[in-house]
């Protein structure tokens, strides 16, 4: 995840658009709290610019 | 193996320079196993600059492509029609790869995506180490099947010198002294003896010295009807 993080970076968008949440298929409020946290997160770092540049060339 | 390092993105974007239609090159061999240039690196590259060059407003069109061995004209043959149809060729083969293409492919731009680094091996999952320097007169017989000349700062025949301490070179106490290596594998190998031969300088012309270096084995040759 870092990695992924760091080529995000390298390519000029925020490494936080991607993480990674251990949880098994049992934790129900784990899942929640995550979905709203980056529900949360994207919503303050805005669209991803990149599909606002397809957009763009449409 | 060849063990080669990635160039960062802002270096790679820069030889790709304006070139529209770009063909990121992987190697199957080497540069695979040593995480730098293999088909998932090749895939990587690939999708970071299609991304980053979109995001400054500069859209490449870049394909992956991936040879067993971008060293062998044979396998470069494979992608001839795709090296030909771009603008620029970003090798992630070692610099021997990089110039097969060029020489393969006379009209063809290419340039390197790897800093090619040194012939070793992985000493735990994500370290390699450099083990041999092509010297071309191999003396590891004399050493105990540790090399002098690519271990030892000073290349040294006759060592270890004065700046061995604790087991460590003066360039930097995390590097090995070549030399303690070799006398402690000779000492657990009853071999010591050995170090009593005092080793005259070596032939460096065998090694880069005596300028690029090629060998010609005529028992392997074809006959001109044969090529």
């Amino acid at each position: 995840m870092e990695y992924l993080q760091s080529l995000l970076k390298e390519i000029g968008l925020e490494p936080e658009r991607a993480r990674m949440f251990n949880l098994s298929a049992a934790m129900a409020g784990k899942f929640v709290e995550a979905a709203k946290e980056m529900t949360e997160k994207v919503t303050e770092l805005g669209p991803n610019p990149l599909k606002s540049k397809m957009k763009d060339e449409r | 193996m060849i063990v080669a390092e990635q160039k960062s993105l802002e270096e790679i974007k820069k030889l790709v320079g304006n070139a529209k239609k770009v063909l990121v090159a992987g190697c199957g061999t080497c540069v695979t196993v040593c995480f730098a240039g293999g088909s998932r690196e090749a895939a990587i590259v690939s999708a970071e600059l299609r991304m980053s060059t979109k995001l400054a407003g500069d859209p490449k069109e870049v394909a992956d492509v991936t040879v067993q061995r971008q060293c062998e004209w044979e396998y470069l043959d494979e992608i001839a029609e795709q090296v030909q149809g771009v603008d620029v060729v970003l090798s992630l083969g070692c610099g021997v790869g990089v110039q097969a293409i060029a020489e393969h492919f006379p009209n063809v731009w290419v340039v390197p995506g790897l800093n090619t680094k040194f012939m070793g091996l992985p000493t735990e999952q994500g370290v390699w180490a450099e083990r041999c320097a092509a010297c071309g007169d191999c003396i590891l017989g004399l050493t105990g099947g540790i090399c002098p000349i690519a271990r030892c700062s000073k290349s040294l025949l006759n060592g270890p010198c004065g700046g061995s301490l604790d087991g460590h070179c003066e360039i930097n106490a995390e590097v090995p002294c070549g030399w303690q290596l070799i006398y402690d594998r000779l000492k657990s190998m009853g071999k010591l003896e050995v170090l009593m031969e005092i080793q005259a300088p070596k032939n460096w012309r065998t090694s880069r010295d005596g300028g690029p270096r090629k060998i010609v084995r005529e028992d392997l040759r074809l006959v001109s009807e044969e090529k």
